[in-house]
């Protein structure tokens, strides 16, 4: 590879790097962001649900959000909605967590654990996967 | 136990690692006797899906025997040769009562990563990164089996191992392809790609009534299995002008249905393979897709265009002009293997599908970076290699 291919090959990760970075500045600019509402849908009829408590983490977490049940349209379950209140120490993590593990636990009556024991070696490289992998249902758009 | 694992780009090693262990009542571990390279593994192997850690086991397309089930396992016991899909499906939940299982809800425990690249997330795999659940894979000794009700189908007495192990995936995968594609009887088929997934995909097209199944590649060897072992014809883009050539054969009208089963790793000739290899190399696009381009321009009007090959973000110079004013149905899927295995390993018991002719090359798990080298650089007419732990 060229000298021009080698410099694009560094020129355009960084730039892309800029650019996040920048954006990611932006976005802390305008403030905090307030909470949101999370909601997702769990194959299983709402008259089910409203029978029993909610399993699992949703329950640890319930006195600090607001949980509310709402029928899917099409057959499709019960739409459970967390909302985070003002003051309230529960993360956005914490609630997409919980409500990633409750839907496991009501439609399978389980939670799948990560393989184990580890085949892999801590490396400088994958140390920010690691990372992300080690809450992988506390993060992404839910 | 000895596993193969990923030591960093283009980088693998046989290597010792722990046996794995039962995490959930739903488990069982399967002492592996067969596994198969796969054409996915060489985006990992590459470098292209950054979602590997130093150590990962590799391998998703396996057979064994149960040695050991969770208390909650109802359909194997301790003895059952099963071939296992590589998608990890939970069948309670919505997507999985549709048969989609490769979209279920539950069998990814790293949900977060491909939910913010793609919006949600698909399903866990065995040996495919951390993306898809950091599940280690089945070149290894032993392999860890979640949801093994699900996911696990004991093979028939009449089945042999090496047809049944290609039901795991790639058989799975080329029906997939043929039927979510909408094949029909008298239908015009063109296959991109005459790897194990394509030739697949072909014999699937055959065995649904299309008239005419025309399968696609460069490697003459790929093209005379499929001519002698899928009852299907060719071209050789390298030779011919696939476009031209498919009008032809469909009465100028284009294929009715065109699968692609190639990948972000496409090959072509002419100038717009070197545009589509500098802008991947230089992380500017991550995938190559030049056989999907191609299909889209080829397929008739209204016709369907069913994306096999493994994709990992974006691409450039995708003909969306070509799509929309067609009107073509474009699909996509990693394969709801769980929704075809049954069938596919009656077929293969009938012998309307054979497989065997794939494992070009079998070979202990200690030579298997030996192996891959040999199946990425297509040496020796290698289509598969299959490694025995």
């Amino acid at each position: 590879m060229g000298r021009t291919g080698k410099a694009l090959l560094i020129a355009a990760p960084l730039a892309a790097g800029t650019v996040a970075v920048a954006a990611a500045r932006r976005r802390a600019a305008r403030g905090p962001a307030a909470h949101r509402t999370h909601v997702l849908t769990v194959y299983k009829p709402i008259d089910e649900l409203q029978a029993t408590q909610l399993p699992g983490s949703l329950r640890e977490i319930a006195d600090g959000v607001e949980i509310s049940l709402r029928a899917a349209p099409g057959d499709r379950g019960t739409e459970i909605a967390v909302r985070i209140p003002d003051g309230s120490s529960v993360t956005d993590g914490d609630v997409r967590r919980a409500l990633r593990e409750t839907r496991s636990l009501i439609e399978t009556g389980d939670v799948l654990l990560p393989s184990g024991p580890a085949t892999t070696t801590p490396t400088l490289l994958n140390r920010p996967l690691q990372t992300a992998t080690r809450k992988g249902r506390e993060g992404g758009l839910l | 136990m000895k596993a193969l694992q990923w030591q960093g780009v283009n980088k693998l090693a046989v290597g010792t690692v722990p046996d794995p262990e039962l995490r959930n009542p739903g488990d069982m571990i399967v002492r592996v006797t067969k596994s198969v390279t796969c054409g996915s593994d060489l985006h990992l192997l590459g470098g292209y899906i950054p979602f590997m850690e130093k150590g990962d086991v590799l391998g998703h397309e396996f057979l064994g025997e149960v040695v050991e089930v969770g208390p909650d396992v109802r359909n194997h016991r301790v003895g059952d040769r099963v071939v296992v899909s590589s998608f990890i499906s939970c069948g309670n939940c919505w997507y999985c009562d549709q048969k989609l299982f490769s979209l279920c809800d539950n069998g990814n425990t790293n949900p977060a990563i491909t939910e913010s690249l793609w919006g949600h997330a698909p399903s866990g795999c065995f040996g495919y990164s951390h993306a898809m659940g950091g599940n280690a894979g089945s070149h290894a000794e032993y392999i860890r089996v979640p949801f093994a009700d699900v996911g696990a189908f004991t093979v028939p007495e009449a089945v042999s191992d090496e047809r049944a192990l290609f039901a795991s995936d790639s058989a799975s995968t080329g029906w997939m392809g043929a039927d979510l594609g909408g094949v029909k009887p008298g239908d015009v088929v063109a296959v991109w790609g005459a790897g194990a997934v394509g030739q697949m995909a072909a014999r699937a097209a055959v065995l649904l009534g299309a008239e005419r199944v025309i399968v696609i590649d460069r490697l003459d060897n790929r093209l005379q299995q499929v001519d002698r072992h899928i009852g299907a014809e060719t071209i050789n883009y390298e030779k011919t002008d696939v476009s031209a050539e498919l009008r032809e054969r469909s009465g100028g009208r284009g294929p009715d249905v065109c699968i692609e089963a190639v990948g972000m790793e496409a090959h072509a000739p002419g100038p717009h393979f070197g545009y589509d290899q500098i802008k991947q190399q230089l992380r500017l696009q991550t995938d190559r897709p030049i056989a999907v381009r191609e299909a889209i321009h080829a397929c008739r009007k209204g016709g369907s265009v069913f994306v096999l090959g493994v994709y990992a973000g974006f691409v450039d110079k995708f003909p969306l002009g070509a799509l929309m004013n067609k009107g073509l149905t474009v699909r996509g899927a990693q394969m709801h293997g769980q929704r075809y295995i049954p069938m596919l390993l009656d077929r293969m018991a009938k012998d309307e599908l054979k497989t065997e002719h794939l494992a070009t090359h079998v070979l202990p798990l200690d030579r298997a970076p030996e192996g891959y080298r040999m199946f990425k650089e297509k040496e020796d007419g290698c289509v598969r290699a299959v490694f025995l732990p």
